[in-house]
C-alpha cells in the first residue's frame, strides 16, 4: 500500500481545507497516511479550537468572500475532511511535542479526537524517508 | 457505449453526489463500492466537472471497470463495474 507523509505546518483554515482535500484523495486511494502537525498547525488541533480557526494564509483581504463561497459550494469544514479520511483509510495524526506546547497542549488529552499521538521530529523525518509521497503544507 | 446503452445497464447501486464538490463524489463512490458485489454496476450522479476524470481514473486504478459517462440535464452519470 502506498504511503503518504504530510508535514502540516500551517494552521489557517484555507490550508487546512487544502490538506483535507488531499487527505480525501489519499483515502480514496487507500493510502497509509502520516500527518505531522508542526508549529502553527498545532493550534487547530487543540481541543475546542476546531471551529475557532478562521484565519487565511492567502488572499486575506478576500476572507468574507471566501467563507461565503465555501458555504455556497457546500464545502465541509476542515476537520470533517480529516474525520472522513480517518474513517476511510489508515490516517495517523501526530502532533510535534514542541508545536503542542506552544499552544498549551502537552498531553494527548489536550488535543481533539483527530490526534493519535504526540511525537518528536525524528519520527517525521523517518516517515518522510519511507513515504512514496511527501507534502509540506 | 452510447447514453442509451449506459442508461439501460442493470444498476445495483446509485450514488447521488449532486450538490457536492470535489472530493465529495469520489469519497461517496469509495464508500459505496464496498456495499456492492464483484460484477455489480454502480452509477454515480454528479455535477462536479472534476469528477468526470477523477472517478474513471480511480476506478481503473482500483481494478474496477469504467463503463462510460452519460450526460443529463445539469448533471451526468458515471457508470462503473466492480
Amino acid at each position: 500500500m502506498a504511503k503518504m507523509c504530510m508535514g502540516l505546518f500551517t494552521g489557517s483554515v484555507d490550508k487546512l481545507i487544502g490538506a483535507g482535500v488531499v487527505l480525501s484523495g489519499a483515502a480514496a486511494d487507500d493510502m497509509d497516511v502520516d500527518v505531522f502537525v508542526l508549529l502553527q498547525g498545532a493550534r487547530a488541533f487543540i481541543k475546542g479550537n476546531e471551529d475557532k480557526i478562521d484565519n487565511l494564509s492567502e488572499a486575506t483581504h478576500l476572507k468574507e468572500e471566501f467563507f461565503e463561497a465555501l458555504e455556497k459550494v457546500n464545502v465541509p469544514k476542515w476537520h470533517e475532511f480529516f474525520e472522513q479520511a480517518k474513517e476511510l483509510t489508515n490516517v495517523k495524526i501526530h502532533v510535534c511535542s514542541l508545536a503542542g506546547k506552544l499552544w498549551g497542549g502537552e498531553k494527548i488529552e489536550d488535543f481533539n479526537e483527530l490526534v493519535d499521538d504526540i511525537c518528536g521530529i525524528g519520527e517525521y523525518i523517518t516517515a518522510a524517508e519511507e513515504a512514496d509521497v511527501h507534502l509540506f503544507i | 457505449m452510447t447514453n442509451e446503452e449506459l442508461n439501460a445497464l442493470p444498476i445495483a447501486k446509485t450514488v447521488d453526489a449532486r450538490g457536492t464538490a470535489c472530493p465529495g463524489p469520489l469519497l461517496a463512490a469509495k464508500k459505496a463500492i464496498g456495499e456492492i458485489n464483484p460484477g455489480d454496476i454502480m452509477e454515480i450522479l454528479s455535477s462536479d466537472e472534476g469528477t468526470k476524470k477523477d472517478i474513471p481514473k480511480w476506478a481503473n486504478k482500483k481494478g474496477h471497470e469504467y463503463l462510460g459517462t452519460a450526460e443529463e440535464s445539469g448533471f451526468f452519470k458515471i457508470f462503473m463495474k466492480k
